[in-house]
């Protein structure tokens, strides 16, 4: 550069001093091509008391496709004299720069050139200067920053690149050493510190602040090699400061990158890199970069013991934002080797050691989970997944294995069990693929009989008898929904819970919705009623809830009917359950029972209970025994021998959540219904 | 100001009786699920307010918010705004689909969002942002 520049001067001043004694000389160039950059629109004149003010105006300038515009340099003060050029006060302006004032001086007895840009800026004196000398074939070049303002180097910046940097502000202190010869330059030695660097495009979403670093940094040409081949390495450090690349936050705590690799016309390959990130870990790197195309080809990353809890607030954590998994936790310890080739993973090997994984809302919990997940581009491989132990929705799941095979985007587990309480989850036929951005993924499996009564303690709910089993044909997920084909079955209160046509829209997301029908046969109502200190009742019911909607796991709408299964089996209701059943219905419910015997009796015999709710737009439209017509109101309880009582219901609709918040105080406060 | 999300709510529905010639008293809006979504909009409300009122966060004429000038942030609460508006405009996403589908008109989701980002506009205070009839920000 610095004798292409030598060679330009020295044709300039050849032209100038031939037309030494005439005042005006101007030199105007339409194009200029060279391999190394192209100039359009070039003038230059020397005009003044002995030709003193010299100016040199550039159209454009292109450099290696970077484009700078209206470059303008003029100096009042032009010196030519035999063997010395000089100019004491020169100022630079760069398209929409303010105007740098520089200096140089040229000698070709001495053979040095030395320009300087010396400005002050608020307190700091700021200098940037480059001094060369040579001698035959060789020559040094040195460039010296102090308190030197980013922004001018983002002044510098063309055009595109500057706006970028738009409000680069800082300082950079430093020095490079360049040598070259006849064949060009050949070695470069640099050493900068920045300090208060801070940047951001126009948007804010890729921006730095108060960031100090420190790079050096060596090349050097190879001679012995064909080609233009140079070797480098590079370390960096980054003390202090803060990064925003959406969506990653990144703050400097010591963290350094060494670097080494080689250079030539076509790739810039990275044979040995190390990045050391503090209060994560390390990573070995290695790689190639194809300069043509200006993209990655190949990259090696290694990294085997990263601190999972930091890496996964700080890095991984910004990904999931958008996601149901936005609110997780992370900790214990993470490995990972990538192998990238030609443009494409071909290998990716996650190791995940004592690994806990937290839902910060309490939807599950894995603990101890330690992993071996190798993908490969092509072929077939296995992932051995343990978890210690778990929970899911509260429910404690015992140890298990993942045995997971992964077909490129497709995965895959034939059989595994999860224990789950007393009981044994089987999946089998797992199958999830990754296609257009969704996971579709499918599973039949059953729960062997799990003791609700164990399950409702793990669910803090009251307790309950029975257990909860069931067959799944096919649970299948796709376009955000969960569908369930075939039933769940529960044994619960003696009778059975049939759960059919299960399907969830949007399952993970932050509104789910499920619509669903239940069906309970022949539960016992002696059990059922002592669960829920309801006021004890003989005899046996089947509940039906059909078209069950919920929307945010709260029911929007269903239509429900209980009423006594058909058989023979003592039938008896408590002074307690019948006041109970009547208060449900609010102030507009009564019982049509004769007060004054009632208090006689502890309880009272029925031949059927019937009561209907269709829950709509918040309002439960209640119904009675259907075959019952009584001239007003709706037969809830019919009664049957001595002494027998019927409830009537008169209130047809109630708020739904009234009614909930009813049955709530009557089953937890245990009221006692006083009879007078 | 946190009573003023369901406010705007009910004035939405009651203020629109655009709905493809539906009239507002046929609009159903008193579900849980969005007597929840309600809720969950209202707590996140008070977060939200001094992002549209630094000029931070602005209202789209899709009835969501969006990132308008992230500049005005520190750094390090970019990314966390950032996840509040994924939030919000999740909730919001919500809100319209289940107003819809609440009166059993799925299709009427388009219309809702339409009007409810026309709505929030117009109830916005002064000094806030939001996205014009040419898709540039507009400061109220």
């Amino acid at each position: 550069m610095v004798k292409l520049l030598v060679k330009i001067l020295s044709a300039l001043f050849i032209a100038i001093s031939s037309a030494y004694a005439a005042p005006l000389i101007t030199l105007s160039v339409d194009d200029v091509h060279s391999p190394l950059l192209d100039a359009k629109g070039i003038k230059a004149s020397l005009t003044g008391p002995r030709a003193s003010l010299l100016e040199i105006t550039l159209g454009e300038i292109t450099v290696q496709g970077k484009i700078w515009r209206n470059l303008r340099f003029s100096c009042h003060a032009f010196q030519f004299s035999g063997d010395l050029i000089s100019c004491d006060d020169g100022v630079l302006r760069l398209s929409k720069s303010a105007p740098i004032p520089a200096t140089f001086h040229y000698s070709s007895r001495d053979k040095t050139l030395d320009v300087k840009i010396q400005m002050t800026s608020g307190e700091a004196s700021e200098g940037w200067r480059f001094s060369a000398h040579w001698g035959g074939a060789a020559w040094e070049g040195v460039l010296t920053v102090t308190n030197g303002q980013v922004t001018r180097i983002a002044e510098l910046l063309p055009d595109k690149e500057r706006e970028m940097l738009a409000s680069a502000n800082g300082k950079i202190n430093g020095m490079a050493k360049l040598r070259g010869n006849a064949g060009g330059l050949a070695n470069i030695e640099a050493n900068f510190a920045v300090d208060g660097l801070a940047f951001s495009d126009v948007s804010g979403l890729h921006a730095g602040e108060n960031i100090s670093g420190e790079i050096t940094a060596k090349a050097e040409r190879q001679n012995r090699q064909p080609g233009n081949l140079w070797e480098w390495q590079a370390d960096m450090t980054w003390p202090l400061g803060e990064i925003f690349w959406q969506p990653i936050y990144f703050t400097g705590q010591g963290h350094r990158l060494h670097v080494s690799g080689s250079l030539d016309d076509d790739i810039i390959r990275l044979l040995k890199g190390n990045l050391m990130l503090a209060g994560i870990g390390e990573a070995d790197l290695s790689g190639v970069v194809d300069r043509s195309s200006n993209t990655l080809r190949d990259l090696d990353l290694r990294a085997d013991n990263l601190e999972l809890s930091a890496l996964f607030s700080q890095v991984l954590k910004p990904f999931l934002e958008n996601t149901s998994l936005t609110g997780l936790k992370a900790a214990g310890y993470a490995g990972i080797y990538l192998r990238y080739r030609n443009g494409a993973s071909e290998l990716l090997t996650l190791n995940l050691r004592d690994v806990s994984v937290e839902d910060e809302r309490e939807r599950f919990t894995f603990r101890g989970v330690n992993a071996n997940v190798p993908w490969q581009a092509r072929g077939v491989s296995a992932a051995d997944i343990s978890i210690r132990s778990s929970q899911l929705l509260r429910i404690p799941l015992g140890e298990f294995r993942i045995p997971l095979e992964i077909n490129g985007q497709d995965l895959a587990i034939s059989r595994m069990t999860i224990p789950v309480l007393d009981g044994e989850f089987t999946l089998e036929n797992f199958r999830a693929s990754r296609q257009a951005q969704d996971w579709h993924w499918q599973f039949s499996g059953g729960l062997s009989p799990v003791s609700m009564q164990k399950l409702t303690e793990a669910l803090k709910s009251r307790p309950m008898h029975g257990t909860l089993s069931g067959t799944i044909p096919k649970v299948s997920y796709t376009g955000h929904t969960l569908e369930m084909e075939g039933a769940l079955l529960f044994k619960v209160f003696d009778g059975t819970v049939e759960l059919r046509n299960l399907m969830v829209l949007d399952p993970m997301g932050r509104a789910p919705s499920l619509v669903a029908d239940l069906d309970m046969r022949n539960l016992d109502l002696d059990l059922l009623t002592g669960v829920f200190s309801f006021g004890n009742m003989q005899g046996r019911i089947d509940v039906a809830v059909h078209g069950l909607e919920l929307f945010d796991w709260k029911p929007t709408k269903f239509d429900a009917s209980v009423m006594s299964s058909p058989g023979n089996y003592p039938r008896r209701i408590s002074q307690a359950a019948v006041q109970n059943i009547s208060s449900l219905g609010g102030s507009g419910a009564a019982a049509a029972i004769q007060r004054s015997f009632l208090h006689i009796f502890e309880e009272f015999g029925y031949s059927k209970i019937g009561w209907s709710c269709s829950l709509r737009n918040g309002i439960c439209h209640m119904g009675g025994i259907a075959s019952e017509h009584p001239a007003q109101g709706y037969v809830i309880v019919k009664g049957w021998g001595i002494p027998a009582i019927t409830v009537i219901g008169y209130n047809r609709n109630v708020d739904w959540w009234e009614l909930i918040n009813r049955l709530q105080r009557i089953t937890q406060e245990n009221v006692k219904p006083i009879f007078q | 100001m946190r009573n003023s999300v369901s406010r705007l709510i009910l004035l939405v529905i009651l203020l629109s009786a655009s709905f493809a010639g539906y009239t507002a008293a046929d609009i159903e809006i008193n579900t849980p699920a969005i007597a929840a979504l309600k809720q969950s909009m209202q707590q996140r409300h008070g977060q939200l307010e001094p992002y549209y009122a630094r000029g931070a966060v602005g209202l789209t004429r899709d009835g969501l918010i969006a990132m308008r000038d992230a500049n005005a942030l520190p750094l390090s609460a970019r990314q966390p705004v950032n996840a509040l508006i994924a939030s919000e405009n999740q909730d919001r996403n919500a809100l319209y689909r289940e107003i819809a589908r609440a009166n059993n008109h799925p299709e009427w989701e388009g219309d809702i969002r339409s009007t409810f980002g026309q709505r929030w506009i117009e109830l916005a205070r002064p000094g806030w942002w939001y996205e014009g009839a040419g898709g540039a920000w507009v400061r109220k």
